[in-house]
Order: C-alpha cells, then sequence, then structure tokens
C-alpha cells in the first residue's frame, strides 16, 4: 500500500513513471480479471504505453479480439450510451464528489445546530452568537426534536409498557377501530401470540395490520408522513420555522 | 470476523454465487476499474481503452484519448499517426483532462476534511451523552425525562424566537449607533459581531448577515 498520496498529475520522474506504470498496469490487468471471473462476465483491456509500440493486453488477443467484435455488433447508440473518456469520466467523477460534499456539509451541520441546541438548554447565553442563519435552522431542529419527543411521550402514555413493546400496543388498539365484527375476539388474540388456536382468516387479518400499521389513533399526529429529520419528508405545516435545508 | 462488507478479506475467485451481491459488485468493481485506468492515464501519459460487459448485457467502456482510437490503433497495427492537427488536439484535450483533475483533487480533499469534522463531532456528541442524559437518543429518554426535555425545548424555542426578533429589530433601524458607555454584550449587538462571540466552535466559514438578512428563511444552504 501506498504511504503517502500520489498526486494526480503526470509523473515528471522518468523512473518514476516508469516503474509506477508497470505496477498499476499489472494491478489493472488483475483487476480486469477478477472482475471478469467474479462476475462471469466478458471483458478486454488494451494499455499502449510510451515504452513499447506493442499494446498491453488482456485477456489474450482472441479475447480481445472477440470482445471488439461483440461490441461493435451492437448498435452504435448501445455502444456509445455508457462510453466514457478522461474527460467525461472526470467530470462525472467531480460531480458525484461534489454531491456527496454536500450531503456531508449538510450532515455535520445538522450535529453542529444539534450541539448548540443542547448547549442552548443549559447557558441560554450562547444564542447571542447565533445570526439569523443559526437561529433559524436551530428552531427548526427544536422543532423537530419537539415533536418526535411528543410522538414519543405518546407511544408510552398509551402503552404504559416498555418502549419496544409500543409497537404491539398501537397494533391492538387499531384493531379495535377497524373491523368490528372480528374486533371482540382479536382483541382477546391480540395479547397472546402464543394462541395457536388462531382461525386462519383472523391470523391473515393480523398480519395484513401488522404490514401496514395504521397510525391515525395517534393524537396529534395522525395523517402525518413519518418523520425523517433533515430528510425529505420534513412536513412544516405545524412548525413555526421552514426547513433550512431543503426550501 | 463481522464487516459489513468484504473490504480487506481474502474473496475467492470463483462466479459469485449471490445474483444481487454479483451485480453490486459488478458495479462497483467496473467504477474502480475506470477509475484505476484513468490514473493510470494521468499519471504514467498510457493510452487506454477497457470494455465491460454488464451481466445484464450492457457494455460500459472507458478509453483515453477516446475507445475508438485505441482500437483503431490495435486493429491497424500501425504507429499513431501524429500530424500537426493532432498534437493540437492532443495537447488541448490534455489540458483540460489536467484542469479536471485538479478540480477533482480539490472537490475530494474538501469531502475528506468535512469527514474528519464529521468525525469530530460524533465524538463529542458520544462524549457529552456521558454526562448529559437528556443528549441520549429520544428512544432512550423514559417518560419524565422526555416530559422535562420537552418542557426545557420549549423554553429555548421562545428564547430563540425573541433572539430571533431582537435582530429584525436591529436591522430593521438606522445605521446603529455607538452608545457610549455600553457593555460588549450589554444592549446592542452590532451586526458582523457574531464572529467575535461565536465560541460555539460553530462554523466560522458562515457569511455574517448584517443588513443584508431576509426574514424569509426558507433558504437551503451552501
Amino acid at each position: 500500500m501506498t504511504r503517502k498520496k500520489v498526486k494526480l498529475a503526470y509523473i515528471p520522474n522518468d523512473s518514476a513513471r516508469k516503474a509506477t506504470f508497470k505496477k498499476r498496469k499489472k494491478g489493472l490487468m488483475k483487476k480486469v480479471s477478477e472482475l471478469s471471473t467474479l462476475c462471469g462476465i466478458e471483458a478486454c483491456a488494451i494499455i499502449f504505453s510510451p515504452y513499447d509500440a506493442q499494446p498491453e493486453i488482456w485477456p489474450s488477443p482472441m479475447g480481445v479480439q472477440r470482445v471488439l467484435s461483440q461490441f461493435k455488433k451492437m448498435p452504435e447508440m448501445e455502444q456509445s450510451k455508457k462510453m466514457v473518456n478522461q474527460d467525461s469520466f472526470l467530470r462525472q467523477r467531480i460531480a458525484k464528489a461534489n454531491e456527496q460534499l454536500k450531503r456531508q456539509r449538510k450532515d455535520n451541520r445538522e450535529k453542529e445546530i444539534t450541539q448548540v441546541m443542547f448547549q442552548g438548554l443549559t447557558a441560554g447565553k450562547v444564542l447571542q452568537g447565533l445570526n439569523m442563519l443559526d437561529l433559524n435552522d436551530l428552531g427548526w431542529i427544536v422543532d423537530q426534536n419537539l415533536k418526535e419527543i411528543s410522538k414519543r411521550i405518546v407511544m408510552l402514555s398509551k402503552g404504559g409498557g416498555s418502549s419496544s413493546s409500543a409497537t404491539t400496543v398501537q397494533y391492538s388498539s387499531s384493531q379495535e377501530e377497524t373491523t368490528a365484527p372480528v374486533s371482540a375476539s382479536q382483541g382477546e388474540k391480540c395479547s397472546g401470540f402464543e394462541q395457536m388456536g388462531m382461525e386462519a382468516m383472523q391470523k391473515q387479518q393480523w398480519f395484513v395490520d401488522l404490514m401496514n400499521p395504521q397510525d391515525n389513533n395517534m393524537g396529534g399526529f395522525g395523517g402525518e408522513e413519518v418523520m425523517f429529520p433533515f430528510g425529505d419528508g420534513g412536513s412544516t405545516h405545524s412548525s413555526l420555522w421552514s426547513n433550512p435545508f431543503y426550501p | 470476523m463481522t464487516r459489513k462488507n468484504k473490504g480487506r478479506q481474502k474473496v475467492e475467485m470463483v462466479k459469485m454465487p449471490n445474483e444481487s451481491n454479483l451485480q453490486v459488485t459488478f458495479s462497483k468493481r467496473r467504477s474502480g476499474l475506470f477509475k484505476k485506468a484513468s490514473e493510470l492515464c494521468t499519471l504514467c501519459g498510457a493510452e487506454v481503452a477497457i470494455i465491460v460487459f454488464s451481466p445484464g448485457k450492457k457494455v460500459f467502456s472507458f478509453g483515453h484519448p477516446c475507445v475508438e482510437s485505441v482500437v483503431e490503433r490495435f486493429l491497424t497495427r500501425n504507429p499513431p499517426q501524429i500530424s500537426g492537427t493532432m498534437q493540437l488536439i492532443e495537447a488541448h484535450r490534455n489540458a483540460s483532462v489536467r484542469e479536471l483533475n485538479m478540480q477533482l483533487t480539490q472537490v475530494l480533499n474538501q469531502l475528506e476534511v468535512e469527514k474528519k469534522r464529521g468525525e469530530e463531532l460524533n465524538q463529542m456528541r458520544k462524549a457529552s451523552q456521558a454526562q448529559c442524559w437528556w443528549e441520549a437518543p429520544i428512544e432512550e429518554l423514559n417518560l419524565p425525562q422526555l416530559e422535562q426535555l420537552k418542557m426545557s425545548l420549549e423554553e429555548l424555542k421562545k428564547s430563540v424566537g425573541k433572539q430571533a426578533e431582537k435582530i429584525l429589530i436591529q436591522n430593521s433601524n438606522p445605521p446603529p449607533q455607538f452608545f457610549p458607555g455600553s457593555s460588549s454584550n450589554g444592549g446592542i449587538n452590532l451586526p458582523f459581531d457574531h464572529h467575535a462571540k461565536n465560541n460555539t466552535g460553530f462554523n466560522p466559514n458562515m457569511m455574517p448577515h448584517g443588513y443584508n438578512n431576509n426574514p424569509g428563511f426558507g433558504r437551503g444552504f451552501y
């Protein structure tokens, strides 16, 4: 493995360049071979170096010819659809990296603001060092947390049991609300999965409800989609602050 | 060894048994292969063509200067024709590639910086969680804790609103007067002063908002 990072530019030193070429060419051939074997696909590689008129190839002259003719048989459009050169390939990489950068910055921002929030709970003075952007984001995240906490409080208050079994509690109450005739018997069955004497149909009904949790009995949060803090699901109609992360 | 992925682990060189894993592997390794090819071209000035058929029979190819020219050169077994025009085109192309590589390097470096920052923030959160129960994830809190936290947050929300109001009022006023005798933090908070007081370890790259404050808060950031 490399001890230090290699600069992404033409290596000016002749011998260093030649050595690098040898190593990397070997590595590249190995990688093509592995890709072909692991995924059971056809592939070929042709490498022209400044040191040799003859190209280095993989898998073999015959193999390359075979892949090339297979390639040429394909319609022009199919050939060029996923074809890249240095220019287009690098642009793709840059775009991808920029996306990752944006995401990472957003995440970091969220973490920082959350930190400020916690600081604000104990030392209100921190608010004075914040500008409008910060206050906006802070307000938003306080809202998000309040939402989650309220949801959680409702869940716990209803269940009165341990937090992990809250879902079980939820289903039994939704059972009572939906299907009237079956509900009575199902209400009994809810409390005991161990009761193997379940009617097949009732079992099915139970299973269906398990797959589609109805949370319209959860206090003031009915109708709201599942909340993704800082994600794409953030509904803001009930909060004071508009979403700073996704305008 | 329990790992999320097989990195740094030996992989058997046979066709992968699991269909979806195979797909994922193809995707990742093809991408990595092209990356290596690109680097070889940049670092050593090689001319390369790689053609790969996907499990779904689509074809992916990478070529420098382009797939066609390398394939041609291979098939015709002729030494490359270097005309004057060709050289010019080549020079332009290389200059552009140089630019792009620099740009890429820059973005990757920035990404690394942010990732480190992220790690740092994670560590900080972990450390403070040990001290402050309210910083734990909400699922870990019990009912009385939740109620208390809720109240504190509601208080905080009010304070935030007040502070925001304060700033808005300041900014809609005529240019700030310098009141003699006012303490550095007491009365009026002058715009552009925020950084001086900002000791929350915040992002110092943020532009201070003076009179450009837009009360319409719904902007994205960066």
